[in-house]
């Protein structure tokens, strides 16, 4: 009934869709995890990266994949200044206190953007762009396969600092109970800055393959990204990175197998309805652990 | 003392007969008649936003440069202000907008508007004010069609999505579908197979509504095999162009805004490997567009009314160019069509106050609905300005364009290809191009 080529090909396209959502998503969880912040202003840090991305592309040609560095490295940057400045100040406060700083946060970010590089839409393209690799009956943009390898690279660079070195250690053990991690003299401010820091990276790493993808950007653009990636980590379970690699995989295969099936009107929608099916399945997410 | 007494008297009666016949105290001259133009300078639509207000501005110093407008209430030419408001691209925004238009800068009539559903969304606001509007962006017939609450103030001067999916399908009927049949030695009475792709917006649902009644209302051998529509706002359509490969289309029609198109011919050429012919909706005709499509826009079409880059030839050649050149000259790039439209739009409501003669708002309404005035830059039908009695809409006269890849300044390019009376090129299908089958 349905073309088994097709639906490998709309697996892929999901594939790719699922690699914006992890970044971001797994970021969001990261900074989650440790601070236990919600912070909705999270998309407008993809942004940020893209058009850092973006910029640094335009004036110095360089390969944009290779300027995902630039842009994770001064979101680092970015992110550390407004865990400083905004976040640490209410921390441990009433969680309204956060909601409305990140919503303020959209607007001054949003605003901001818009004074420095306009409000129009952009797009950059890709060196590769227009070159195709055939895999199996598939016929798949070079692109999308780097976009692919770098997201699976990056991961694996954070599975491998949260585990195998001392920072990370220190980082896990104070989203697992920040009062102990405290008491064994572990900074926890310093992994708070660090984990906002890190969380925000992995936005701009996004953003960067966002635009690399040749999808139109601007101010605007981090706002439904963000509600996603939201969607996301509770789906996989809150402060759950496996949860959040799993939940963004879901959601972008089912986005894209709903657009198939259900048509383009469906795409958002399905996201959430899985979400709702979950939640009431199982409360605390795939891989998340009550209490959290 | 007598005669000092009949004195007095008689210059009482002088004094008093003199008051009477002293002329009425004439309304205080306005310093200025505020024209509101209601764009989006913000959000996603930004784009256009700034093209239709920096139109206006134009338009607004051309006019001003001359004086004014004549209004003969006061028998003098008073100055136009131009007052901007923002819609943000969005339903509220355009309400306030339009609220603080209406009640704090309290303009004498409103110009612009874009996207039909910002638009409907503050209609109620004009209806309960009675202010007169020349809509020159939203395309949607329900504008003026709708029933639900008074629309008599609002003149639409701009091609509705009617004409859109009128055009685009007959041009596919004359044209594309000879030009296939003929070149794959397919029968004359082969159906065509179109697939559309379009905003699940009434911009888009009225295209797909228009594609539709033409195809049925004429008898037309098209045959659609693939009807998809997307989110506005949407930025990846690889899943629904993959679901078009798979039913073999002909030729893929799009009613998206020019971010969206701008978008979807890259992904279906370059992604999913769809080699067929785009055709999209006159709004796309912008600087924008052509960018953001690049190489992979190459022999696709472009309905058009007005283009930053093609001016048929003909009266309005002239007109078309210096208006350009203006505006590159103030603004450093070309005018996309909704610029066009609204740089037209204050030309109308500064020609429909002249008519009135007056700042009345039911009298400028009354203008408006018998405005005849001569075509400006774009190309009308009749060659007049003029709204009609039942809808209050303008009638455009539009085109189609091919455009062709040029690698020097990495951009398409457009050539006008129907109808024949204005055509620069015939319309071509490319070597690489692949018909659909059943």
């Amino acid at each position: 009934m349905y073309d088994l080529g097709i639906l490998l090909q709309i697996i892929f396209w999901g594939l790719y869709a699922g690699c914006i959502y992890i970044l971001l998503a797994t970021g969001l969880n990261l900074i989650f995890g440790v601070m236990k912040i919600v912070n909705f202003a999270h998309g407008e840090f993809l942004m940020i990266g893209a058009y850092i991305t973006a910029t640094v592309f335009l004036i110095t040609g360089f390969n944009p994949y290779v300027l995902i560095l630039v842009s994770m490295l001064a979101l680092i940057g970015i992110g550390a200044v407004v865990e400083r400045l905004c976040f640490r100040p209410i921390l441990g406060t009433s969680k309204l206190n956060e909601i409305f700083l990140s919503i303020g946060l959209i607007y001054i970010f949003t605003n901001g953007a818009a004074m420095i590089w306009g409000d129009e839409w952009q797009s950059i393209k890709s060196p590769y762009s227009g070159i195709t690799v055939p895999i199996g009956s598939l016929n798949v943009p070079l692109d999308y396969i780097i976009i692919i390898i770098t997201t699976a690279a990056i991961l694996c660079g954070l599975y491998l600092f949260l585990r195998k070195t001392k920072t990370g250690l220190e980082m896990r053990a104070t989203s697992q109970n920040r009062k102990g991690a405290m008491l064994v003299g572990i900074n926890v401010e310093r992994m708070d800055i660090l984990s906002f820091g890190i969380g925000c990276a992995l936005a701009a790493a996004a953003g960067t393959l966002w635009v690399v993808s040749g999808q139109v950007f601007n101010p605007y653009m981090g706002s439904i990204p963000a509600v996603k990636a939201f969607a996301i980590i509770i789906l996989g379970g809150l402060g759950s990175i496996p949860g959040a690699i799993i939940g963004g995989l879901i959601y972008g295969i089912a986005e894209n197998g709903a657009a198939y099936f259900l048509g383009g009107v469906w795409k958002d929608a399905i996201s959430f309805i899985i979400l709702i099916i979950v939640l009431v399945l199982r409360p605390t997410g795939l891989f998340g652990e009550s209490g959290e | 003392m007598k005669h000092a007494v009949l004195f007095i008297v008689i210059m009482l009666i002088a004094a008093f007969f003199a008051g009477c016949t002293q002329p009425a105290q004439a309304p205080a001259q306005p310093k200025e008649i505020k024209i509101g133009a209601i764009v989006s300078m913000t959000g996603p639509n930004s784009n256009i936003g700034k093209n239709m207000w920096q139109s206006a501005t134009l338009a607004t110093e051309e006019i001003n440069a001359n004086g004014g407008i004549f209004v003969k209430q006061y028998n003098a030419k008073i100055p136009i202000k131009l007052v901007q408001g923002d819609d943000e691209s969005t339903r509220e925004g355009g309400q306030k907008a339009v609220t603080k238009l209406i009640t704090d800068d309290k303009v004498d009539i409103l110009v612009g508007g874009y996207a039909s559903g910002v638009t409907s969304a503050y209609e109620q606001t004009i209806a309960e004010f009675k202010v007169p509007y020349v809509v020159t962006g939203a395309s949607s017939p329900i504008i003026t069609h709708r029933t639900d609450i008074d629309t008599s103030y609002v003149f639409h001067h701009c091609p509705t999505t009617d004409a859109y999916g009128m055009y685009t399908t007959n041009f596919i009927n004359q044209v594309i579908r000879p030009a296939v049949n003929k070149k794959f030695n397919f029968p004359a009475d082969r159906p065509f197979r179109l697939a559309l792709l379009y905003q699940d917006t009434g911009f888009g649902q009225g295209v797909k509504t228009a594609v539709n009644d033409t195809i049925t209302k004429n008898n037309l051998n098209i045959q659609l095999v693939s009807q998809q529509s997307f989110k506005m706002g949407e930025s990846d359509f690889r899943t629904a162009l993959t679901t078009i490969k798979a039913a073999n289309p002909d030729a893929v029609y799009l009613a998206a805004a020019p971010n969206e198109g701008a978008q979807i011919i890259p992904q279906a050429r370059r992604d999913v490997g769809l080699n067929t012919i785009f055709l999209s909706v006159e709004n796309n005709d912008a600087p924008e567009y052509y960018k953001g499509i690049g190489q992979y826009g190459d022999y696709s079409i472009l309905e058009s009314r007005f283009s930053p880059y093609i001016s048929p030839k003909g009266v309005l050649e002239e007109p078309q160019n210096a208006f350009k050149n203006k505006y590159f000259a103030k603004w450093g790039a070309y005018p996309d069509m909704m610029g066009a439209s609204t740089y037209e739009g204050t030309y109308i409501a500064a020609k429909a106050i002249e008519n009135a003669g007056t700042l009345n708002k039911a009298d400028t309404r009354q203008a408006l609905s018998v405005l005849k005035m001569p075509e400006i830059i774009e190309h009308m039908k009749d060659d007049t300005i003029s709204f009609s009695k039942d809808y209050r809409e303008c009638q455009f006269d539009l085109w189609m364009e091919q455009l062709y890849y040029n690698a020097t300044i990495g951009e398409t390019r457009p050539t006008i290809v129907w109808p024949d009376i204005i055509k620069t090129t015939d319309f071509a299908l490319p070597d690489w191009y692949k018909p659909g089958s059943a």
